[in-house]
């Protein structure tokens, strides 16, 4: 009895140590693994500038620290952005020593000049290429100022600073690729799958009881962050070598069709509300029951399909579907009742119209998802050469422009403060000043951030104190040194590991590299030391206090700019004379987005504004391109124009939205609708075209006469609205 | 072969144009090994790219010194 008691806890114990095992390993030891390679990078720059006698080991160290990731292409793609940062910075400065090195005043100011210009252009590019900017903009600092005090050192202080900052880039690079190497691969395709399968859940939990919700609004400001992320991993996987062209090319492309499939998805459930609300049920049933069809496609053994083997078979069911659609549709049509009106058969076409398109993008999507899996074919390859999609920048020129200001500010007056008072940490001041106002301009919240980055420079600077006046004086040789360096290292890089504690974790690292007390031999002064922490926290609370006035990322002004950007979309979409593609206009409206947030929250009542005007500008800006797609099949004049006259009055409602300027669309839109429907007009144009423009317009006309959409919260008169809807 | 050349009046150690020479050797060996599909044959990508490197840059070294 008692030894089978014995057996069978045994047994449990063996198996309860398993799994806890498991999840070390999927877990833990990832982070574990990370924070050794981080620690060993570390000390081999550290060993490598000491054996080359480089003037300053710790800027080696730094820049490892600055570039270790978690993913060896990320670590590549950082480098390369570092170097290239670092030798634009270092070349600017020589040219600015060469110019003004006898007048101060005069350097300061070219170099506030370039920083401005820099933290724009940190604003303006994304990930690492923002980081560039950031580098080009205080390298000028670091090797800049002590180049005003000792003008004829400024080329060796250049050289032996690139030189540092290669040796760490090796450095960071040898180890993340060769020691247990994390390759982006593997997560880009987790990523796929992932948003694949989200993206099928979405479509299958769309049912008529729960069409009113909120859910997808969420999903869809995920999306955007997704699209963006994505970009970036792949921009990254192209350094590690062992994804082809052909590959990444995909990527972009199903990135650009992920952004419209999901925008259509969006545009078919806003109709289905819609006519849910205030339509005739008929009609949503019937759009439902087609609906249904798609569903059963999409659902594998009543679960979303999970991998790219899979897609392949849904791709061809979709094919299917596609091309039974038509018939499908004129079968339920048919099945209408007698008793609808025009406006509830246009409902219905409309709404069919629309699940033909979705259908097609999705068609597409899951193709090319598909093909991701399997080499290259031919076919594939000749549809890549003609399509070759691209994430362009779309900005705020105010914005970028008032964080360019912002920059220069900080400089200014760090650098009175340096001249006036005569202060010995002046440069040291400066430095850190301008770190902190370049390196965060980008970051979603940058008030919050500093202020974690000011906790984590407090921490930092009491390491650096323990360890440079406790524990170096007492360490004799490489290996003490190292044991010396390496508790503030493992403690700073685990806290990055932390999403919560990232900024915390990068203050410590700056702070405590850039203070370590030893150059070639130990090089530590307690008064200076005290001066320069000093310097660090005020310099750091300054540019703190900058983010704060100068506020572009979370005030509610930065929100009105981005309606307002995505409005003026909208009114281009209308009137510009240029071809118009549905990419153009989904990259440019989500990147302005982008810029607002990280993609995180949606918790608070703005941001939500902001995703619904996006989903409005998009649901509008594709019709609109359609609308004029058809436009110019067209022959008859009085059509054409008659449709012209819609657009410029839907674009008149985008610059002043006013209930005066909705009456007018609406009025215009009912115009063009009932010319259309003229039988005289019908011959004359070809069915489908016809079908198309109606179909299209009283699309736009719903949009425009929706309750809930977002024009009517910009609406000064709000309240009079409804009777003038009424009044039409 | 001197051990530094003059870069635009910059005195600069020949090795640091051995090292540049040798990236650039390694990149294209490493875009032909891609391209001829010769990695399959390997067990550990980086490994290798490191050791071709480190032997091109020593060959080079051997020959200034």
């Amino acid at each position: 009895m008692l030894v089978s008691v014995s057996t069978i806890s045994k047994s449990r114990t063996i198996s309860l140590v398993r799994l806890a095992l498991r999840d070390w390993l999927k877990e833990d030891a990832p982070t574990m693994i990370y924070i050794m390679k981080v620690l060993m990078a570390c000390l081999l720059a550290m060993w490598l500038s000491l054996r080359f006698e480089l003037d300053q080991p710790r800027t080696a160290m730094l820049t490892v620290a600055i570039v270790m990731q978690s993913r060896t292409g990320m670590v590549f793609a950082k480098s390369y952005y570092r170097l290239l940062g670092s030798i634009i910075g270092i070349v600017v400065s020589f040219l600015l020593v060469a110019f003004f090195a006898q007048e101060r005043v005069l350097f300061l100011v070219s170099m506030a000049i370039w920083i401005g210009f820099c933290t724009a252009g940190s604003m303006v590019f994304r990930n690492h290429q923002s980081y560039a900017f950031v580098l080009a903009g205080y390298t000028i600092c670091i090797v800049g100022l002590p180049a005003t005090i000792t003008p004829e050192l400024t080329f060796s202080i250049g050289v032996t600073r690139i030189s540092e900052i290669i040796i760490g880039l090796i450095s960071a690079s040898l180890i993340s690729d060769l020691i247990f190497p994390q390759r982006i691969g593997d997560l880009l395709t987790a990523k796929i799958r992932r948003r694949f399968s989200d993206f099928s859940d979405m479509l299958r939990a769309m049912s008529i009881e729960k069409i009113g919700e909120e859910s997808s609004k969420y999903a869809a400001l995920r999306i955007v962050s997704d699209v963006f992320e994505l970009e970036t991993f792949r921009a990254s996987s192209g350094l590690e070598n062992d994804a082809s062209r052909h590959y990444r090319l995909r990527l972009s492309m199903l990135n650009a069709e992920f952004m419209q499939v999901s925008t259509s998805f969006h545009s078919l459930e806003q109709l289905l509300r819609r006519q849910n609300s205030t339509g005739n049920p008929q009609v949503v049933e019937a759009l439902f029951s087609l609906y249904q069809l798609l569903k059963t496609v999409i659902s594998v053994e009543d679960r979303s399909i999970v991998n790219e083997i899979e897609a392949r078979q849904l791709a061809t069911a979709l094919k299917d579907l596609r091309s039974s659609l038509q018939q499908k549709i004129d079968l339920v049509r048919k099945a209408l009742p007698n008793s609808l009106n025009a406006s509830e058969r246009l409902d219905f076409e409309s709404g069919a119209e629309l699940l033909r398109r979705f259908v097609d993008e999705l068609y597409v999507y899951t193709s090319t998802y598909a093909s991701l899996g399997s080499e290259t074919t031919e076919a594939a390859k000749d549809a890549i050469a003609n399509h070759p999609p691209r994430l362009g920048m779309h900005f705020d020129s105010l914005a970028v422009t008032l964080a360019g200001i912002r920059g220069a500010l900080s400089l200014a007056a760090m650098a009175c403060l340096w001249i006036f008072a005569d202060w010995r940490s002046g440069i040291e001041a400066i430095t850190i000043g301008i770190i902190t106002s370049t390196l965060y301009a980008s970051s979603p919240n940058p008030k919050k951030t500093v202020k974690q980055f000011i906790f984590g420079a407090i921490l930092g600077s009491v390491f650096v104190y323990i360890c440079n006046f406790q524990i170096l004086p007492q360490a004799h040789g490489f290996l003490m040194l190292s044991l010396a360096v390496a508790p503030a290292i493992v403690i700073a890089s685990w806290l990055t590991t932390r999403p919560a504690f990232t900024t915390i974790g990068s203050g410590i690292f700056i702070i405590f590299l850039m203070h370590i007390g030893f150059n070639s031999a130990y090089s530590a002064n307690p008064i200076t030391f005290m001066n320069d922490a000093l310097a660090d926290l005020f310099a750091i609370t300054t540019s703190g206090i900058l983010y704060a006035l100068i506020d572009l990322t979370s005030s509610g002004w930065s929100r009105r700019r981005i309606v307002k950007k995505l409005r003026e979309l909208v009114v281009s979409t209308c009137l510009e004379q240029l071809p118009q593609r549905p990419s153009r206009l989904e990259t440019r409206a989500r990147d302005l987005v982008q810029r607002l947030d990280g993609g995180h929250r949606a918790a608070n009542v703005q941001d939500k504004q902001v995703i619904d005007c996006l989903l409005s500008t998009l649901e509008i800006g594709r019709a609109v391109i359609a609308l004029r797609d058809q436009m110019n099949e067209v022959d008859d004049i009085a059509i054409k124009l008659q449709i012209a006259d819609c657009l410029k009055r839907i674009a008149d409602l985008y610059t002043s939205p006013s209930s005066r300027n909705q009456i007018d669309a609406i009025n215009s839109i009912n115009q063009a609708v009932s010319a259309l429907e003229n039988i005289m007009v019908a011959t004359k144009l070809p069915q489908f075209t016809q079908h198309q423009l109606l179909t299209m317009l009283h699309f736009i006309r719903c949009a425009l006469l929706d309750n809930d959409s977002v024009l009517s919260l910009h609406n000064p008169n709000a309240k009079s609205r409804e009777g003038a809807i009424y009044a039409t | 072969m001197p051990r530094e050349i003059a870069l635009l009046d910059a005195l600069v150690p020949t090795l640091l144009i051995a090292f540049m020479i040798s990236v650039m050797l390694s990149w294209a060996m490493d875009w032909l090994f891609a391209h001829l599909g010769l990695y399959q044959y390997i067990w550990y990508h980086s490994l290798f790219r490191l050791a071709v490197f480190i032997c091109m840059f020593s060959v080079l070294g051997l020959m200034i010194y």
